[in-house]
This record gives C-alpha cells, structure tokens and sequence, in this order.
C-alpha cells in the first residue's frame, strides 16, 4: 500500500490576525491523490498552507488504543507548540476496491486530547476523495459550499421514486400466479420457492388423481348402471347392481376429495402469489441514511 | 389483470362444479327385487320387463314377463296362470312363447298355454308334469309376449292380481303379493 504522508500547515491570516484559532492539517493517503494540496488552496483561498513531509507514522492505528481520544497527548501538544497552532486536523483516506474510508479526528493542542472526529465509508465518486476532505475541512472551520453537497449528491439518485427497477413486487407476484414458487426465485428467495412449489405441486397431484378417480368412477357408475336396466338376468342384475353403487359412493367420495383439494390448490395458488408480492424485491429504503448528505460527525 | 385473474379464479370454480357432476343413484329394473320393493312392490311380484318401451307403427315388440322372488327366497312353484291386459286401441296381440326360465334354457317341456279373449285380456298357463322335473325356483321371465303397433299414443300393460295364481307342487297357493306394469310408447 502506498503510503504518503504530506503535512500542510495551514494557518488562516483571517484568523490568525483577528486572534482566531489556528489549525494544523496532516493528510495520510494511501494512495496518491493529484492536486489536493491546490484543491485546498483554492477552496479555502483566505488560508496558508506550509506542507512538510519529514514527520511519518504518527498517529498509526488510533483504534487500538484504550482510550483514542487521550493517546497522543504529548505529541499533539508538541507539535502545537512547535507549529503555534490551536488545533490539529487529521486526515486518513485508505481505499477499498471502488469504495475508500475517510477518517478524519480533530485535535485539541492545549489538551493534546481528540475532540472532533468524523469517519465516513463510501463508494467512490469523481473527485470523491478531495470532496470529502474539503468538505470535512470545511466542516471544521464552519465552512460548507454548496456545490461541495451536490457534488456528493450527483453520486445519489435526486428521487428514489422514479427509479425504475428492474424487479418489482407485481412481477413476482404475475411470476407465481403462474408458476408457483417462481416469484419467490425470481426475488431470489431459494427455500421459500422450493417449499410452495412441492407444496402447489403436492395438491395439485393429488386433486389430479382424485379428479381422475372421480372420473373412473363415474365412467364405471354410468356403465354399470346400463348393463342393470338392460338385463333381465336376475344374477347379472345383482351383480351390476352392486358394481354400479360402489361406483356411485366413490364417486361421491373422489368428487367431494376433489373439490376440497381444488379449493386448497387454488386458495394456496393464490396466496402463493401474494406472499411473493408482499415480500418480493423492493430497494432499500435507508439509501439516504447511508449516504446522507447531512455529514455525520463521530465525537472521539 | 384483476379482472383477468378474477375471471381465472371464477373459471376454475365453474370447471370445477360443473366437472365434478353428482349423478343421481336411480335403480329401476323391474327385475330387481329391492328396486321393487324400494317402490313398495313387495316380492314375490309379476312384472314386465322392460318396463318401457318406445316403437314406431307396425313395429314388433316384445315385452316379458317376470315372476321376482326375494333374492334369498328358495319357494319353489310348479304351476302358475297370469292375466294379462294391454291396450288394444295401440297394440295388437301377436302371439306368446314360453320364456328361458320355465323351460330351464331348453332343458325342460313344461305344459304352457295361452287364451286370448280377441280384445285385450291374456291369460297364460304353464305346469310342470314331468316326473323328473316338477318345480323351478327363483326369479326368471316366464313368457315373452309379442305385439305389434298400430296407432300412435301412450297407455300400458298390467296383471289381474285376481286371476294369477302360483301353485307348488302340492297345489297349494303361492302369494302374489305385488305387481307392476309396463308402459308403451308407440310414435
């Protein structure tokens, strides 16, 4: 990871001549960003900046300490004295992937101790990183532009009502009125999938063969009952006389199994499609908190 | 695509009621003793089989008569005489011929007649007088009578309970305790 470490001193005539505080800003980059330093000049152009890279490493792994806020006490208090500065800004950025950490930590140099800090994590954007800074710089001299904000802000979608998603509810809901179990593949929801299409397959397998059952019946009910009005032979007249009322009572049966399977079927048909709209794919509603545009400052 | 949904949901109900049909339990064979005597026809009864019939002028038809005895009734006869009325305004009497069962299939010559009055009234005799065979049991078409059509309309057969008799083999009476027509339908 490459490293760099520049110092800026950075002293505002505007305050230093009306006897306002002073700062010292320090930047720990791990990569390289072109034209910061200019981009700081130029964004605060009432300050000085002195940039002096001969101190590395000094505020390595704030986090580990115990107590973060009081660790370098002596440090900050010498450099304060050294630089004759109020405070100290402290700036860290380390890159993820498409995404970077921007850790910022605001130090007191007549306590030595942290007083402000602020530690945000997000997807990269053009010129993400020196926006950032400057609006974190910014942020601590009471300073905020609005260009600084919609820059942020052109990262974000300005209505998440207009986005047009690629799955929506309604399609998952269509998908399992179809297909059981589809609209909740469809939103991804692997168990719940397999566990309404076993069970809509289940019921309407069994409403298949008592359906058929019903129909045997019936076709063996209508022709038995035939030979029985055409015979006269008293023993064939016994015989499919029986034939034809087993027939019937189990028509009887199959129809009633029949229409109560149909009716779960379909009552499961439907509320299959239901619950695949009720939790099919929706955005994230907290799209705003995470990238807030209000900056949120985290006190050490 | 509610309204496309509602009419799936309503199609699957009506396919459903409509294809799981409930058919009617409806025996009525005249041969049958408990349809019989689902009808208050108490056997042993005389009836025609079959009990309708439909046929077209100057067609010939045959309607047979039956004596049904209770399934498990082992009451054995040796003679018997029917009476017999039909409509002779629609059908005309053709002729008689001694049924399967009183002749055994063939296997038997029992003494069978017929009177016919040249109106409407049939009466038939049949008696057993052979030394090896002398009595039949059970449920069986005695005779088949043969018409003929000759005018359109509706109107039936039936029995004179009063003038039929079953006799066993010691010419003791058999009771007749019901009887049921036939209905004729000529187009």
């Amino acid at each position: 990871m490459h490293n760099s470490m520049s110092f800026i001193l950075f002293i505002s005539f505007l305050y230093s001549m009306n006897q306002e505080p002073t700062y010292l800003v320090l930047n720990h980059f791990d990569q390289e960003i072109p034209e910061v330093e200019k981009s700081l000049i130029e964004s605060f152009n009432n300050s000085k900046f002195e940039f002096n890279e001969s101190i590395k490493n000094i505020f390595h792994n704030l986090d580990n300490y115990d107590n973060p806020a009081s660790s370098h006490m002596d440090i900050i208090k010498e450099l304060g004295t050294e630089h004759k500065v109020n405070f100290i800004l402290l700036n860290k950025i380390e890159h993820n992937e498409d995404r970077f950490i921007l850790d910022g930590l605001l130090f007191n140099t007549r306590s030595g101790g942290l007083i402000h800090r602020r530690k945000i994590d997000l997807k990269q954007y053009l010129d993400g990183q020196i926006n950032e800074l400057v609006m974190w710089v910014g942020n601590t001299l009471g300073i905020q532009q609005k260009d600084w904000q919609e820059n942020r802000e052109s990262i974000l979608f300005s209505d998440p009502e207009e986005i047009e998603y690629d799955k929506t509810p309604m399609g998952a809901a269509i998908r399992s009125l179809i297909v059981p179990g589809w609209g909740q593949a469809y939103s991804n929801k692997k168990i719940s999938s397999k566990v309404w299409f076993g069970v809509e397959a289940s019921l309407s397998l069994a409403f298949i063969l008592s359906y058929l059952n019903y129909d045997t019946s019936v076709t063996n009910f209508l022709k038995n009952s035939n030979l029985y009005n055409a015979t006269d032979d008293e023993k064939l007249v016994s015989k499919y006389r029986s034939d034809a009322e087993r027939d019937w009572i189990n028509h009887i049966i199959y129809s009633k199994l029949a229409i109560a399977l149909a009716s779960a079927t379909g009552t499961g048909w439907v509320s299959n499609s239901i619950h695949a709209w009720v939790f099919g794919p929706r955005p994230y509603t907290n799209i705003y908190q995470e990238w807030g545009s209000s900056p949120k400052l985290e006190e050490g | 695509m509610k309204i496309i949904n509602d009419y799936k949901i309503l199609g699957i109900i009506v396919f459903i009621s409509f294809s799981c049909k409930l058919y009617k339990k409806d025996f009525d064979n005249p041969v049958d003793y408990e349809a019989n005597s689902d009808l208050g026809i108490n056997a042993p009864a005389l009836v025609f089989y079959p009990k309708t019939q439909t046929i077209n002028i100057n067609e010939s038809f045959i309607f047979e008569s039956v004596i049904v005895f209770h399934k498990d009734s082992i009451q054995a006869f040796s003679g018997a005489h029917l009476r017999v009325y039909f409509p002779n305004q629609l059908i005309k009497f053709d002729t008689i011929v001694p049924g399967l069962f009183i002749t055994d299939t063939s296997q038997s010559n029992p003494l069978f007649t017929y009177t016919f009055d040249g109106e409407s009234m049939i009466d038939i005799y049949t008696y057993f007088l052979s030394e090896s065979k002398y009595f039949i049991e059970g449920t069986g078409h005695i005779a088949d009578i043969i018409f003929t059509a000759v005018e359109g309309g509706v109107d039936s057969l039936y029995y004179d309970l009063d003038y039929c008799e079953f006799i066993t083999v010691y010419d003791t009476e058999i009771p007749i305790l019901g009887k049921r027509g036939a209905e004729v339908k000529i187009d």
